[in-house]
């Protein structure tokens, strides 16, 4: 039996977890934890994955979890590191892992505040572009277009997602990269990457999708990934020490079929969605300018 | 070796006895000298801790928790706006059972702007479990924080270290400060009863059902229950060791009082001086000192006084809607008793008002005078202002 | 006491240290997916059947020799057929719908020759001997592959030849262009290998059969069309046999030839005496009756004739040959079509122009062949037969069984390699199982329910329980191809006076082989990319052998693995009740 080169065979999740079917978070820890392995620790604030961890006295992952407050992923991940290197485990990975909640929302300040003091652990949030677990309202990382809980009918939400990656950027951390669950062996070099890198916080901002709030039927949870990825909508990119940009690959798609395959979307017209991807273009090609890129490197 | 010392430094010096593996700190007035002679430390090696200059307090205890969880034994300090900023994260230290100990510098809450010492912002936490102790001077902050770490380990529950801002968090007092031999002979390194391990891995702190949480609930007053017993064992060998001990609470010429000072904090001191005067005008006056607020020492207190006797309960503090918080406890430990002393309740000093021993005379006389408690508390040296202005 | 006390304490946490295997998320299903290998279009249109997704997976894989192997579990001749097969698998490659379709053809004979250089054996396939002989008469493709599929499932064969020389069609009718000598002779030689013991110059005559009857188990018939057909105009004895022309070319006689040939016929043997005519320096003009739409030859050979400079009259036909002045008088008559017979093709009538004279110097008939006839299954008139779709099977004293161009209604060598395998299948199952279970055993060992038989369905081995679902480009998700180009091996450029007997079109190289196996969608078959396993959020797909295990205590019926196969081997029902 052959398996797949740059995806290591084991998993640390556990069959029986609490994730919705089709869940994007779940596949992006299923990969994330492949790449870190066994000597690892995860820093879980509330979110989704707080409940898909399962319930006492169950777990769903097979490395040590620490629930935190909702606002605390930064900090806690901190604290936790700070103790393991004074008991002299330098060994062990700190994984702090949010949603985009607890990432562009709530946590934003404890992570900001990480990313400052340069504290040595990876933070990945994955991103399911609103607050999911509580029924599907918008956050800071909801996308121009998307009818949400609190931004609904004709409100839908007319504010452009934070760019994140951008903002952490700004901090001039060591490694901060983009990853979509659709791309299993990317992700995973990523957090291999990350796991490896010093000097700071690591940052890897994973789109993962949510069949539920993106109102997509479940088997589509990857597909929908991965014409993010090929339209350009959601790059895959790395920032080394904040100035440096690499681009893994360029779309060619347009961002229609992407939009018109969500039921989030589906109130929005034509005129619109052309708007959407003049944004997506216009992003683009500032990113293009930020890597300064005459070729597209593809890894 | 006797040091002369503000009381901020006593914690800091207590901490570094202690041994401390990781302290997260963010500056607030009058906490501030605290972290800043620890990050001294730390910088230049008199310590062997990681200290997180964390963006907030909500960050330092959520770090702290999260060392805690990693198996270190762990420190932090606030006061006021700070506190009540980590509020969840209270909670949520007592829920995980981590024995993290905090020094809360006493500071009243804003608007208008205050710096100066007042309880309500410590007392606003006591339903988040942690255990409180109230300090009256340098040494006993000194040994109370060096206990503070026994008792939290011993209990698996967070301690909260209270002095008061100003009056004792800047006020230099001779201490004396222990050698670290017999400190570490007194408090052994931190064991923790679970912690983070990927060798053993463990999900901490997540969804409970309804059909257990309850029993964890109670598993945390189970251990409360067991604090006053546990401090006091743990006090006999401090007490062996160094040669002093404070008690959860302390009754100082109550036996024969007929009105006895119910107080915290420095307004101990003020009034160990206002009783003895008193007591040399033979005046039948005592003093009850409550070090230990959280869990209410409730045995202690009844068994404390004589049903004759009028309680004088003097609170730096303020409950909106009830009244001062240290005699509405007193008052609900004593209700459940056969016999029971009237209690007489007082506000004053809030803000960092001075508290002289004029106005703890005054109080003694009001409470002598009358023979029925007034309902409502009775605010003291009240200044008359213009609403209009 | 620290300690006493420590341990007096209660602690009771939200600390959980038991996997979450004991809540079964398998009761959130509605939908189930399975794993089910499926039919490939490309496979369902092959005469013989070949497992061509499977055989696209393990060449892209570099892994040659396997390839080879499982050519040959369905075809034992891969390079035969990679020089001559016409390749319909092609025309129903869902690649198409993408880009172009997979160039099998040129896969097959990369494959098949490395089979022949780096000699690989066949007989890892052969099952033990159970004891009965089969005699095979004719030693063309069906009679070959006969013995072969017969000598794989453990008979012993004799298989008799009238010529000095084995292959038939093969080796007399096929121009060494196409299919040089010394792939057919290695091909034959590895079909002897096996166990075939071939008699030449043995002609069985219809004397011999009884004989044949007394000492044999079963009796395979494949002597083919070796007889021309004539026109049946006056002067026709002045025309040259393209049969016998194109035999005499085989046996190394190449005489030099000047003037225009004339070859009459639309099959492919008129296309390959006119293209061995224009090699020996004749310039051949082919006359068919009907237009060159309705040619029965394959059109990639017609293009290539016409490409060499063959001249084709449409709508005419022959009615006198006469000689003057030492040429040759052709009188033609024109004719026109009046709608479509019942194959589709144009039924044409002779037109009101008066005929037309040509002036040639050779007339080459190429219309067709017939059998010499030792014995005609349709005249027998044994109600114990059983006709199939590439065979007769009759029982006499043994079971005799006609096959090849006897029986086809497609005259290809892919067909005839599909009924001497379909005579293999029905003898061994009239052995082990019986007369009457022989249309059953046959109707299960198709491919995705069309007329290719599979050997290996009919051997039951590991990929057997395939479903004859024959996937479409909608069941592909190609999200995981990417438009790239068919790999074409270098053509050398082609000069007028340069054309000579030998192949000129080059094989792959194996980079190139293996680059287009890469391009194959695998429709329908596992090519172990994990996907399914990678992707399921639930941990609930692992690896087996043959394939992968869902795992339904914990399957959410989420339908990830189905959407993300890149090849539509996972399906999703809903949940029975």
């Amino acid at each position: 039996m052959k398996h797949r080169e740059g995806v290591p065979d084991i998993d640390y999740l556990y069959p029986g977890h609490l994730a919705c079917p089709g869940c994007g978070a779940a596949i992006a820890m299923k990969f994330a934890l492949k790449a870190l392995g066994p000597k690892t620790m995860v820093v879980l604030p509330a979110s989704c994955w707080g409940i898909i961890a399962g319930a006492y006295p169950q777990t769903g992952l097979k490395v040590p979890v620490m629930h935190t407050a909702f606002a605390t992923a930064g900090a806690a991940a901190s604290g936790l590191r700070a103790a393991l290197d004074i008991k002299g485990d330098t060994e062990t990975t700190v994984l702090a892992w949010a949603g985009d909640g607890g990432t562009f929302d709530i946590g934003f300040q404890s992570l900001s505040g990480a990313a400052e003091r340069g504290e040595d652990f990876i933070y990945a949030c994955y991103d399911n572009e609103a607050y999911m677990n509580t029924g599907v309202q918008r956050s800071s990382s909801t996308p121009y277009g998307m009818r949400t809980a609190t931004t609904p009918g004709t409100s839908w939400k007319r504010t452009r997602k934070k760019n994140i990656v951008e903002a952490l950027a700004a901090h001039r951390i060591p490694y901060a990269a983009t990853a979509s669950i659709a791309y299993p062996e990317d992700m995973i070099r990523k957090f291999v990457r990350a796991r490896s890198v010093k000097g700071g916080v690591r940052f890897i901002h994973i789109l993962a999708s949510c069949p539920a709030g993106w109102r997509i039927p479940s088997e589509s949870a990857v597909k929908v990934t991965r014409l993010a990825v090929l339209s350009n909508l959601f790059p895959l990119y790395e920032v080394k020490d904040g100035l440096h940009y690499t681009l893994n690959m360029e779309g060619n798609r347009p961002v229609r079929p992407y939009i018109r395959m969500q039921g989030r979307f589906s109130h929005l017209t034509e005129e619109e969605i052309e708007r959407i991807q003049e944004m997506v273009d216009s992003d683009w090609a500032l990113l293009k300018e930020k890597a300064n890129c005459k070729q597209i490197s593809i890894k | 070796m006797i040091r002369i010392l503000e009381g901020n430094h006593a914690v800091s010096e207590a901490v570094r006895l202690a041994r401390v593996q990781v302290i997260s700190a963010y500056p607030i007035t009058p906490q501030t000298h605290i972290v800043e002679t620890l990050s001294e430390y730390c910088a230049d090696g008199k310590m062997n801790a990681r200290f997180l200059c964390v963006e907030s307090e909500h960050s330092a205890m959520g770090a702290a928790i999260a060392a805690a969880m990693g198996g270190a034994r762990t420190f932090t300090a606030t006061s006021s706006h700070g506190l009540a900023y980590m509020h969840e994260l209270l909670h949520w230290s007592t829920g995980a059972r981590l024995p993290i100990v905090m020094a809360e510098v006493n500071r009243a809450m804003g608007p208008g702007w205050n710096i100066w010492t007042d309880q309500t912002d410590s007392l606003s936490q006591r339903d988040t479990g942690w255990i409180q102790l109230y300090c009256e001077d340098g040494q006993e902050v000194l040994d109370t924080t060096v206990s503070a770490f026994r008792l939290a380990e011993t209990v698996n529950l967070p301690v909260m270290i209270v002095l008061d801002a100003f009056y004792l968090s800047h006020t230099f007092e001779p201490v004396d400060v222990p050698e670290q031999g017999s400190v570490d002979r007194f408090l052994p390194p931190f064991s923790p009863r679970f912690a983070m391990d990927t060798e053993n891995p463990a999900n901490f702190g997540e969804l409970v059902p309804p059909g257990l949480y309850m029993e964890m609930r109670r598993n945390i007053q189970l251990a409360m229950e067991s604090v006053p017993g546990c401090f006091s064992a743990i006090e006999e060998e401090f007490f062996f060791q160094f040669g002093r001990r404070y008690g959860p609470v302390e009754c100082w010429m109550c036996d024969d009082a007929e009105v006895i000072m119910v107080v915290s904090g420095t307004i101990t001191g003020t009034c160990r001086q206002v009783v003895g005067d008193l007591r040399g005008r033979g005046e039948k006056a005592g003093l009850m000192k409550i070090k230990m607020f959280r869990p209410f020492p409730a045995r202690e207190i009844r068994n404390a006084f004589n049903p004759n006797q009028k309680l004088a309960v003097v609170d730096r503090n303020f409950s909106f809607g009830a009244g001062g918080i240290f005699a509405q406890e007193l008052k609900a430990v004593l209700y459940q008793a056969p016999d029971r002393p009237r209690v007489f309740e007082y506000i004053a000093g809030l803000g960092g008002r001075d508290v002289t021993p004029k106005t703890l005379e005054t109080i003694y006389r009001m409470t002598k005078e009358q023979d029925t408690p007034k309902m409502e508390s009775v605010w003291i040296d009240l200044n008359v202002v213009d609403e209009g202005i | 006491m620290y300690e006493q006390a420590m341990s007096k304490i209660p602690l009771l946490i939200s600390r959980s240290k038991i996997s979450t295997e004991g809540h079964k998320t398998g009761e959130w299903r509605f939908v189930t997916p399975s794993f089910k290998e499926k039919t490939a279009p490309c496979r369902a249109t092959c005469p013989v059947g070949e497992d061509i997704p499977r055989i696209g997976m393990i060449a892209s894989r570099g892994l040659i020799k396997e390839a080879w192997e499982t050519i040959m579990a369905e075809n034992p001749f891969p390079c035969v057929c990679g020089h001559v097969c016409f390749h319909p698998c092609e025309t129903a490659c869902n690649r198409a719908f993408l880009d172009e379709s997979v160039a099998v053809h040129h896969l097959e004979r990369m494959i098949g020759e490395a089979g022949i250089s780096e000699g690989f054996s066949a007989s890892v396939l052969k099952t033990p001997s159970n004891g009965k002989r089969v005699a095979v008469v004719g030693s063309g493709p069906s009679g070959l592959s006969a013995a072969y599929f017969l000598s794989m499932l453990g008979f012993s064969c004799d298989l008799f030849e009238s010529k000095d020389q084995p292959g038939g069609i093969l080796r007399w009718g096929i121009p060494a262009y196409r299919l040089p000598e010394w792939v057919l002779q290695n091909e034959i030689l590895r079909v002897e290998h096996m166990g075939v013991r071939i008699h030449c110059n043995t002609r069985i005559t219809p004397e011999r059969i009884g004989e044949i009857m007394d000492n044999y188990s079963a009796l395979f018939m494949g002597y083919g069309h070796g007889r021309s057909v004539t026109m049946g105009i006056p002067g026709e004895e002045m025309a040259a046999d393209g049969l016998d022309f194109l035999l005499e070319i085989r046996r190394g006689n190449l005489p030099a030839m000047d003037g225009i040939a004339a070859v009459i016929g639309g099959g492919n043997a008129a296309i390959d005496v006119s293209r061995s005519l224009i090699r020996l320096g004749a310039k051949p003009l082919i006359i068919y009756r009907r237009s060159l739409a309705d040619m029965p030859a394959f059109s990639k050979e017609v293009n290539a004739a016409l490409d060499e400079g063959v001249q084709i009259m449409e709508t005419a036909v022959p009615v006198r040959i006469e000689e003057e002045d030492g040429n040759l008088m052709l009188r033609l008559q024109k004719m026109r079509a009046i709608g479509k017979d019942p194959e589709g093709r144009s039924r044409v009538v002779p037109d009101d122009s008066a005929p037309i004279n040509l002036c040639v110097q050779h007339v080459f008939t190429a219309i067709g062949a017939q059998s010499d006839g030792i014995l005609n299954p349709k005249e027998e008139g044994n109600d114990r037969a059983i006709p199939l779709s590439h065979s007769m099977f009759t029982l006499s004293k043994i079971p005799v069984i006609y096959g090849g161009d006897l029986t086809n209604a497609k005259r290809s060598v892919s067909d005839a390699i599909a009924s001497g395998k379909q005579a293999a299948m029905a003898i061994d199952t009239y052995f082990h199982h019986g007369f009457d279970a022989i249309r059953e055993r046959l109707n299960v060992s198709r491919v995705g329910d069309r007329d290719p038989l599979s050997m290996a369905i009919y051997l039951e081995t590991d990929r057997a329980s395939r479903s004859p679902k024959v996937i479409s480009y909608s069941d592909i998700n190609t999200d995981y191809f990417s438009n790239t180009p068919r790999h074409i091996p270098q053509t050398i450029p082609m000069l007028r006076g340069e054309l000579s007997f030998m192949v000129k079109e080059p094989v792959f190289s194996l980079k190139e082989g293996v680059g287009e196996a890469s391009r194959c969608f695998h429709c329908g078959i596992c090519n172990d990319c994990d996907n399914c396993r990678i992707f399921c959020p639930d941990i609930s797909v692992s690896c087996v052998e043959n394939g992968r295990r869902i795992n339904l205590d914990y399957c959410k019926g989420c339908g990830i693995c189905v959407a993300e196969c890149p090849s539509g081997v996972m399906e999703l029902e809903e949940e029975q009740p």
